[in-house]
């Protein structure tokens, strides 16, 4: 094969220098893939020019080329290898065989900010997925949800199964020890709002904090459908010259964009039905569960409502009721697609409507998007890529509550089976609830109350490319983008005056609406200078970045209703349950310079400075360098005898990032406080630290891509140690100085982890191809400096868990009572780890004969414990399944008596989280192209049929709905507390699609 | 191609201006744009922000009342305070199943909640208060003395609850936050409270006569003049006198204070609240609600009532069914919930005329002349209906009937009275815990937060 080419080479050059002499020559042919199918809109370009076209429908393309000019075509088509074609006196009819791209080698990757690298020459371990990886299999509700098993190194959690997201991604264990570690979100070069902004849930439920809401993250709007690409930088290694904001690494998505060539018109319809994934089961009650569990006075009652029950067949499973319920799903999608060598476009606008398992809960996305590339002349080209969103959703009440009732879980957990809690099938009345949970009926709450929100979103982003010279050897640019990314969500949590909770409250009925607004805005300008020095290519950018962000919230409550009214100004008590306003500006500037000798050894050298209005110091610039190198020993000519290794690279990566500083941790503020009419000032019990500086992270990563059998199998490995300083947290004061804490620099971690994936092509025939890939990753964190005593944080104290912050241990280490005074782990016992041992995902996706293709995603996740206070509800109320049951026959049930010994301390609701998960699968069939020409005399050119599913099947022995919920959404350590989550939904569903 | 020279022209010339016109990477520090800092109050501070000072230490001065109710109440097994919703109200809360005061309780945290940080926090804003009124030239000489005095009063009522919290040593010197004084004994600590009393009153002294010069809540009504606040100023010496076990000083505070013998037993400053942007009541509920949320009467305090006492009949209200919480520590039930506030707006009562005379009477009591002490019981057993006393007048038979009408006369006020009693008269023993098999708590441990920050400053 090799010498094939170079006999071709050497040819190619004996034309060339006969060709010179000849005037310009029309170059024309057709491009095809390996079965011989013609393939559209492959690039062909003359090499190192501008001169280019695109291969037409039936995969024919035909180009002028200069006289003089080298005859090298370059043809290029994402997923393919690209090929270089020396023209050699056979100018027409050329047959050009595209050869797939099985190892993604030629995909090109984001590794500056105005700069891409091929992956083959990348020194980082950047996880790409492309958009059949991410949406090919199954239709996902979202953009994070559709990454589950899919990135080494992530650990991806959710609120519960209440649609409309709530996500967060952690990647390469933690960088930091407060707020939420998630990784900075760039969507075509737009700072994203990834933000969980507050729905006041928790407020109108007394559930605590935000935390508690269950809100969205606000990646739930972005349409899933439309991403071409999303690229992983896992750590500040690879995403340093992020810098400010990149420590916990960098997702970036890519919007589709049109391709020239013949307008595609794709439409495709999703149907599908939810229901839940796993459920618990309640206990059953007998008269003597009655007698044991009820006190003297309240038994002859209960007895006397079992028995009704009995008699009358009113026994109600409520977990079947509230959860159990069919979910409807729909998504409807129309993309047109296309353009000419000056113009491309694509135009998609999709409508989502997707229940919830809970009836009146469910989510709904409504996106347009124009993505437009055009180029005004040779040396000077703009995108703009806008989007119009609008989600509505309504996740309901579950979680958790204080008193209020407002969760369903929370509530069913107290209440016995026997008891009726219908309406009144006459007055339509709901019966009130006596039991030792709260006073709260679940169903009136499920049937009256709302909790919605209506996000308007747009995202907005222009580039411009402006080659500003070129000669022979280098070539300089200027390179324009930025963007805005503005959100509008109105959230309305409702709780109407007839409930029972309200009715025993001063002012019955409660509401709050919130109006909450978020712009971000983002301008980048960067000059790259490529030029050949001998044999290496070397290529400099340097460039400065500008950063704003602006919100602003208002919440209004309103108590004390009239009847079915929801206006505040309906309200006995009106009040402003808050208002916040926050601006940030960043501002950065970057300098990067790659070296690339042959595509043999690539290095790079980067740094950014980045200065944040939210820093003690405004004006101070903070430096996040960078370097890697690799080397592509096959290139070398090392493995050229080797019928084994085709592909051998060595890697090594240093970077720098920081953690933001929160807004406002400088401020020392006089708040304010209302007494009898009269407004009061009084300092905040936060005092600011004027000398605050971000959290540092830096990554050492190194680790090996080797592919063999001509990259049929590709293995990559990588290590890397994350160490982080200055990491924020609150330093608490003596409370005798009248201020409760100050934010402080003194903390320190360390991460360290593998990542390994193999994948390969294991089976290739004819009719018939089966890819796979198999990736195992773990994680270890410790605390390795704390300046401040050791503390205890997160969850709900050390009764029930929670997390200790000492140096030498993990963060992620559970501690609980029983106490150990002057021992144990800050004075209590150890009980579990928020750690998984290690996780494993396996991705298959095979074609079969007779046009099928079947994809699936399985993951296995050893160990890591939850806090399960779900466990805490339904065993003091009496209904965990198996309550009454005496497993070591001492006469007292197990409800009473959860191990370990003595019973009753944190321990028992630590639980081992290892689960496994029947992630995706997906049958698809394509319509042969002969019956489409039949049936639909040319007008339909594709047609696509097929079913699939997201969270088919699990296996676990949590005792739980979903080893990976987190009551308080996006946080750094406590993201594995279970208390009364929505279950997770397992999602069928039908798809067809029509391309014309 | 001379479109594209024409175009690169605009670019570049528009880079160029733009960087010059408004660099990018100029940033504008960023202001609070929600509050203004704290720094805006030290130096010449307007009269305007005076007076939200004093509104602010208002607002703080009432942060305690839930607590030092439901919490301090059931410590002293006045009330229960039942919550379904986190069994802890009622396990920790009354030491069930062996559980006891740790450095960082339920209810309290690691900084000790609003009986201890909270007290702090009202202290601290009363010396915020008094700095600001001496940096300014907003406020005359005597205006400063008065708030000073104001100040003063306030901060010494709020040094009292860390103390009846811990029962055990303080930080009294706690001007410099960072910085904190010793923990000084608890007798030593209430001997602190009075000199600042008494610094306070130097100060009205020096302040001149007439209305206070800011604008005080409707809480202060009838005690809103230099006067007034000089008697709320010795009302909370004599409890402090009372605690020191200074009797005599204690009759003089009395008398110095608004005690009134044929007064309105009321008759007191008042914790004002009121619906947003003020605060509800937080010791109101809704008669008969059907929650399971809820203060409710002691069953031991039910039990011990003299027959046709006007007290039980206004403070106690006969629910139509009972609060009944389950815990891992078996159930309780309250049949009876607090009367004595009409609304969510109603005022709470933080230091009453009933209580100076029964101060009076104890220290004549323990000052061995019983007649006084007779008169002053009779002024309050009349007031509830069940007529004069006709026991013994020894010392112990008059503390007997002292603290016994000291339970229905001050049940369940925003202070504890009953746990601060028994524990003030070695009868840590009269709490009955039979009710709840918990435990009778004497006092509470340094918070953890406390006790960290001597790691961390190496004190």
């Amino acid at each position: 094969m090799r010498k094939r080419l170079q006999l071709m080479v050497g040819l190619a050059f004996a034309l060339l220098l006969g060709a010179q002499a000849n005037a310009q020559t029309t170059v024309s042919g057709k491009v095809v893939n390996p079965k011989g199918d013609p393939l559209a809109a492959v690039n062909i370009q003359l090499k190192g020019t501008n001169t280019g076209t695109a291969s037409g429908e039936n995969g024919s393309f035909s180009l002028t080329i200069p006289s003089g000019s080298n005859r090298s075509l370059v043809f290029t088509l994402v997923g393919y290898l690209s090929q270089t074609v020396q023209v050699g006196q056979q100018t027409s009819d050329l047959l050009i065989e595209m050869k797939e791209d099985i190892s993604n080698l030629e995909q090109v990757v984001v590794t500056g900010l105005a700069t891409k690298i091929k992956r083959g020459n990348l020194a980082n371990a950047v996880t790409s997925i492309n958009a059949k990886e991410l949406t090919g299999t199954t239709q996902i509700q979202t953009a994070d949800g559709a990454l589950y098993g899919k990135i080494p190194g992530a650990n991806i959690r959710q609120n519960g199964g209440a649609p409309g997201g709530g996500l967060s991604i952690q990647l390469r264990g933690i960088s930091a020890l407060t707020g939420n570690a998630n990784p900075l979100i760039i969507i075509d070069g737009v700072y994203a709002n990834n933000d969980f902004q507050r729905t006041g849930r928790a407020t109108i439920t007394q559930a605590g904090a935000s935390t508690q809401d269950d809100g969205s993250n606000r990646l739930a709007d972005i349409n899933p459908a439309e991403i071409e690409n999303i690229e992983v930088l896992k750590g500040p290694s690879a995403a340093a010259i992020y810098g400010t904001r990149a420590n916990n690494g960098v997702i970036i998505i890519t919007t589709k964009k049109g391709a020239a060539g013949k307008t595609k018109i794709s439409f495709n319809q999703d149907i599908g039905f939810g229901d839940p994934l796993r459920l618990l089961g309640t206990d059953d009650w007998t008269v003597e569960k009655i007698n044991f569990f009820f006190p003297a006075a309240r038994r002859q009652q209960e007895i006397d409502r079992l028995n009704a029950a009995i008699a009358n067949g009113t026994k109600t499973d409520f977990e079947k009721l509230f959860y159990d319920n069919k979910a409807t799903l729909s998504n409807t999608r129309l993309s047109i697609s296309g353009g000419n060598e000056k113009t491309k476009f694509y135009l998609n606008g999709t409508i989502t409507n997707e229940d919830g398992v809970v009836r009146r809960t469910g989510f709904e996305r409504y996106s347009v998007r124009a993505n437009i590339d055009h180029r005004i002349s040779k040396n000077l080209s703009i995108g703009v890529n806008s989007n119009y969103l609008r989600t509505n959703t309504d996740r309901g009440f579950t979680g958790n509550q204080n008193n209020t009732g407002a969760s369903i879980g929370y509530n069913i957990a107290y209440i016995p089976n026997y008891f009726n809690i219908k309406p009144d099938p006459v007055t339509g009345r709901y019966p009130d609830v006596d039991y030792g949970g709260p006073r709260e009926n679940p169903l009136a709450v499920t049937d009256k109350a709302t909790n919605n929100s209506v996000v308007n979103r747009f995202i907005m982003a222009a580039n411009l490319d402006w080659k500003i010279f070129e000669t022979q050897r280098s070539s300089l640019k200027a390179v324009l983008n930025g963007g805005v990314d503005y959100v509008q969500n109105t959230t309305l949590i409702h709780m109407p005056e007839d409930l029972q909770f309200q009715r025993g409250q001063a002012n019955p009925g409660d509401v709050l609406h919130g109006k909450t607004e978020a712009t971000n805005t983002n301008f980048q300008a960067a000059l790259v200078f490529n030029t050949e020095v001998k044999d290496v290519s070397l290529t400099t950018q340097a460039g400065l970045v500008r950063l704003d962000f602006e919100s602003d919230a208002l919440f209004v409550r309103g108590r004390g209703l009239a009847p079915g009214q929801i206006n505040v100004q309906q309200a006995t008590v009106q009040s402003i349950d808050q208002q916040f306003f926050s601006k940030v500006s960043e501002a950065g500037v970057f300098v990067q310079q790659e070296a690339n000798w042959q595509d043999k050894i690539i290095g790079t050298v980067g740094i950014r400075w980045d200065k944040s209005t939210n820093n003690g110091d405004y004006k101070k610039y903070y430096a996040f360098p960078k370097a890697s190198l690799a080397a592509n020993l096959t290139k070398m000519g090392l493995f050229d005898n080797s019928n084994v290794i085709s592909q051998l690279k060595p890697r090594i990566a240093y970077g720098e990032a920081a953690g933001p500083v929160p807004f406002g941790t400088t401020f020392t503020s006089l708040g304010s406080t209302n007494i009898g009419g009269l407004l009061g000032s009084a300092p905040n019990t936060t005092v600011g630290n004027a000398a605050i500086e971000p959290e540092f992270a830096t990554e050492l990563e190194f680790g090996i891509d080797a592919g063999f059998f001509n990259n049929r199998l590709q293995f990559e490995g990588t290590y890397y140690i994350k160490r982080t300083k200055n990491n924020l947290q609150s330093l608490v004061l003596s409370p005798t100085s009248g201020f409760v804490n100050t934010t402080s620099n003194e903390a320190e971690l360390e991460n360290k982890g593998i990542e390994l994936a193999v994948s390969g092509v294991v089976l290739q025939k004819k009719n018939l191809r089966w890819f796979s890939r198999l990736m195992w990753w773990k994680n270890d964190v410790i605390t390795t400096y704390l300046g401040v005593p050791a503390y205890n944080t997160g969850a709900f104290g050390t009764a029930l868990g929670t997390f200790a912050i000492q140096q030498g241990i993990s963060p992620l280490t559970i501690v609980g009572t029983p106490a150990i005074p002057g021992g144990g782990v800050n004075g209590f016992t150890v009980w579990g780890l928020n750690q998984p041992d290690w996780t494993s995902s396996w991705y298959n996706t095979l074609n079969l004969p007779g046009n099928l293709e079947f994809s699936f995603l399985m993951e296995y996740r050893k160990g890591g414990d939850n806090i399960n206070l779900t466990s805490f509800l339904t065993d003091g109320g009496g209904t965990t399944n198996g309550w009454f049951e005496d497993d070591n026959k001492d006469g007292v049930p197990n409800g009473r008596q959860r191990p370990p010994e003595p019973y009753n301390n944190a321990g028992r609701w630590v639980q081992d989280a290892t689960f496994f998960k029947l992630r995706e699968a997906g049958l698809f069939y394509n319509v042969p192209q002969t019956l489409t020409q039949k049936w639909f005399k040319g007008v339909v050119e594709k047609i696509r049929l097929g079913a699939s599913g997201n969270n088919i099947f699990m296996a676990t022995d949590y005792e739980g709905y979903d080893p990976e919920t987190s009551t308080f959404g996006a946080t750094t350590l406590a993201n594995n507390v279970d208390i009364a989550p929505y279950p997770t939904t397992r999602r069928i569903f039908f798809h067809i699609g029509i391309d014309f | 191609m001379i479109k594209n020279k024409f175009l690169s022209a605009i670019i570049a010339g528009g880079l160029l201006s733009g960087m010059t016109a408004c660099n990018p990477l100029n940033t504008n520090p960023v202001q609070d744009p929600n509050n203004p800092s704290v720094g805006s109050v030290t130096n010449n501070a307007s009269r305007a922000q005076i007076q939200f000072l004093v509104t602010g230490l208002e607002a703080r001065h009432r942060g305690y009342v839930f607590t030092a109710t439901a919490g301090f109440g059931t410590f002293g097994r006045e009330v229960w305070y039942l919550n379904a919703s986190d069994p802890r109200w009622q396990t920790d809360w009354l030491g069930q199943n062996g559980r006891r005061p740790d450095a960082s309780y339920f209810g309290f945290g690691a900084n000790g909640g609003t009986v201890y940080a909270g007290a702090y926090q009202t202290i601290r804003q009363a010396y915020v208060l008094r700095d600001a009124a001496n940096n300014t030239t907003a406020l005359t000489e005597t205006e400063k003395k008065a708030v000073a005095g104001l100040a003063k009063t306030i901060a010494a009522y709020q040094y009292l609850l860390p103390a009846i919290w811990r029962y055990d040593s303080i930080r009294v010197d706690v001007e410099d936050p960072l910085n904190p004084g010793p923990y000084v004994p608890y007798q030593e600590a209430l001997a602190y409270v009075s000199n600042l009393l008494n610094d306070g009153l130097n100060d009205l002294n020096a302040a001149g006569t007439g209305n206070f010069p800011l604008i005080l809540t409707a809480g202060w009504a009838g005690f809103n003049t230099i006067d007034g606040i000089k008697r709320v100023n010795r009302a909370i010496a004599a409890r402090t006198f009372l605690y020191r076990g200074q009797w005599q000083e204690a009759l003089t505070a009395c008398d110095a204070s608004f005690m009134n013998l044929s007064g309105n037993l009321n008759a007191g400053p008042t914790h004002v609240f009121g619906a947003p942007p003020d605060a509800f009541n937080p010791l109101f509920f809704v008669r008969d609600a059907n929650v399971s949320t809820m203060i409710v009467v002691h069953p031991s305090v039910l039990r011990d009532t003299t027959a046709n006492d006007a007290r039980v009949r206004t403070k106690f209200y006969r629910r139509t069914s009972p609060v009944t919480v389950s815990s891992d520590a078996g159930t309780l039930s309250g049949q009876y919930q607090d009367n004595r506030f009409a609304a969510n707006t109603s005022p709470v009562s933080w230091i009453r005329n009933e209580e100076l005379i029964l101060i009076k009477a104890e220290a004549h009591a323990k000052l061995n002349q019983g007649t006084n002490a007779v008169n002053a019981i009779n002024i309050i057993r009349n007031a509830a209906g069940i007529g004069n006393y006709g026991g013994a007048t020894t010392e112990s038979a008059l503390i007997d009937e002292i603290l016994y009408q000291r339970r229905y006369s001050l049940w369940a006020e925003p202070w504890g009275h009953r746990w601060i009693d028994c524990r003030r008269n070695n009868r840590i023993n009269d709490i009955d815990v039979s009710f709840d098999g918990g435990t009778r708590f004497t006092g509470f441990p340094k918070p953890q937060s406390d006790v960290n920050w001597d790691i961390y400053t190496g004190g």
